[in-house]
């Protein structure tokens, strides 16, 4: 299935504010350069899990597409995919273009 | 008179009293000395038929007057018994396959019975050890809940001896069923202290309660999933408790808040964690407090062990001989191995769960039971079983399947989500917290009221 950037962005976003609507923690800033990953991320690897367990659940609900994110190839790519929204993005756009819906 | 070898104690018993109650079937009384003499009556027909002392005899029944004479005339009889109920009558042919039953005994709903001759010859290294002893034996099947039931079979007379010693007398619902190791127990328990056995004609909530308050039990031995219907079905409002001493759970482990519900709406409940297994029967236990799952467990005949890892290691005198379909589960030094993960403090143990069962996330344990617990603290939900999932990044992650109160069912299921996961919060850690849901309608326990861990 075909998406827009921005389209996948708004996706992230939504699944940000379902981490944020359980933080006591500072907020996750909604941003293309929030880090999700690493030193300078505001999320721990449970809070990625969460993240992408969110937006597999969005895609699920709203597009029908049944597509699990932290797959061994996201795993094993050189760049990861998990390091900030933009790099999620652009992932899930190039991903979800040549997946079954 | 029966000149009895193994049941001497118990005839003796009946004797001393028998204008006692003894059975409630259906509603009606049966006394001692009705059931001594139906326990000789059934041995003289085992006399008059084509078994033998030492053949496997299937007795397929429910708790009824003549399926409870029946199995204490087997006893005598020195047969190897495989008690069976409707429960399993999906695997019955795989049941008399793996035991080599030679003859089965229907008790029919009329109490009514019927003989059968298999046409097989059972042998087995267990068998011959018993019938060269002259010693009864019993089979019980494991659940089986992964893989085939394993049949562990028993030394019968080392089995009662533990019931010689006199205690209590109790009036108990046969809850736990008549093929189950919990139900055996309840039995021999009750009828060698002449206390009196309340069958039961279903599991309801309903129906079990009503038979506490109509014949006055004192003791309902049962599992924590029926404990929380209790709870959910509100059937303690229908019926008066007051008779009921002592509520018994084993089987799996508590989930904590149900323990507590259940012990603020009845604390004049004894509330007593067992443990036992189909492999070494019933140990002795001593719940810490009415709202504690610490217990201490061993007694005469046990002793207890805890493994480097935490698992619990169990030696009985009177445990099974071994599996007639599986490798003998016994260590070099003859301990059995539960795979039940364990606490220790000082003299007493908390069961955390099969260790199969623990959810490892990101190198951290999580046990299912704990998060049940915590999910079970909100109203609407009724049930709930919580199970790993495999994840890329933390190896597993928590998900929970739950049934909705009825009330809820119909609520937008994102706010629910939202809503059980700021409850878990605040109670769990991040990690212990489901990280996915599903809704499902059907219930989630198995006939013998154990939650059914499906996924």
């Amino acid at each position: 299935m075909i998406f827009e950037n921005n389209q996948i962005q708004t996706l992230i976003f939504q699944a940000i504010d379902e981490l944020n609507a359980l933080r006591e923690e500072e907020l996750i800033d909604k941003s293309p350069s929030t880090a999700l990953y690493g030193q300078a991320s505001p999320l721990d690897s449970v809070d990625l899990v969460n993240l992408l367990l969110s937006i597999e659940e969005f895609l699920e609900d709203e597009f029908d597409i049944s597509f699990t994110i932290a797959n061994e190839k996201a795993m094993s790519l050189k760049n990861s995919p998990f390091k900030s929204v933009a790099s999620l993005t652009d992932y899930l756009t190039t991903e979800l273009a040549t997946a079954d819906s | 008179m029966l000149e009895a070898q193994f049941i001497g104690f118990l005839l003796e018993r009946f004797e001393q009293n028998r204008d006692k109650d003894a059975i409630v079937w259906r509603e009606q009384v049966y006394s001692y000395a009705w059931l001594k003499d139906k326990v000789e009556t059934w041995h003289q027909a085992l006399i008059d038929s084509d078994i033998e002392h030492g053949h496997v005899v299937m007795v397929e029944a429910d708790y009824s007057p003549s399926s409870i004479a029946l199995l204490i005339a087997l006893i005598e009889y020195q047969a190897i018994i495989v008690p069976i109920t409707d429960s399993v009558s999906h695997k019955k042919e795989e049941f008399i396959e793996t035991a080599q039953a030679e003859y089965l005994i229907q008790i029919a709903a009329d109490d009514s019975c019927q003989f059968t001759s298999l046409n097989q010859n059972a042998e087995h290294d267990c068998f011959s050890k018993l019938r060269s002893e002259k010693v009864p034996g019993l089979i019980l099947f494991s659940s089986g809940s992964t893989g085939k039931s394993k049949a562990a079979v028993h030394d019968l007379a080392k089995l009662l001896e533990k019931y010689k010693v006199p205690r209590h007398a109790l009036r108990a619902i046969t809850f736990l069923l008549y093929d189950h190791i919990g139900g055996v127990n309840t039995l021999l328990y009750t009828l060698s202290n002449a206390g009196c056995v309340i069958t039961v004609a279903d599991r309801k909530p309903d129906t079990v309660l009503a038979a506490v308050d109509k014949f006055s039990a004192d003791l309902l031995p049962t599992s924590p999933t029926f404990i929380n219907l209790i709870l959910i079905s509100e059937a303690y409002q229908r019926h008066q408790l007051t008779s009921l001493k002592t509520v018994t759970y084993g089987t799996e482990p508590m989930p904590e808040s149900t323990l507590l519900r259940f012990n603020k709406q009845f604390p004049h409940i004894k509330l007593l964690q067992t443990y036992g297994l189909s492999e070494l029967g019933i140990l002795r236990s001593k719940s810490k407090d009415n709202d504690s799952l610490w217990v201490k467990i061993g007694g005469e005949g046990f002793e207890t062990r805890v493994t480097g890892d935490n698992i619990l290691e169990i030696k009985a005198y009177s445990g099974m001989l071994g599996y007639l379909n599986a490798p003998s589960p016994y260590t070099e030094d003859g301990w059995f191995h539960t795979g039940d993960q364990v606490e220790v403090d000082g003299e007493y143990m908390r069961i955390l769960g099969r260790k199969s069962e623990i959810i490892n996330v990101g190198g951290q344990k999580v046990y299912p039971a704990e998060v049940e617990s915590v999910l079970q603290q909100l109203d609407f939900i009724a049930e709930s079983e919580v199970y790993g999932e495999k994840n890329a990044l933390l190896g597993n992650v928590v998900c929970a399947k739950l049934r909705l109160n009825t009330l809820a069912a119909e609520q937008d299921k994102k706010t629910l989500k939202r809503q059980i996961k700021q409850h878990c919060s605040q109670s769990l850690e991040s990690f212990q917290v489901p990280a996915k849901f599903k809704f499902d309608d059907s219930e989630q326990f198995s006939p013998r009221f154990k939650k059914m861990r499906t996924l």
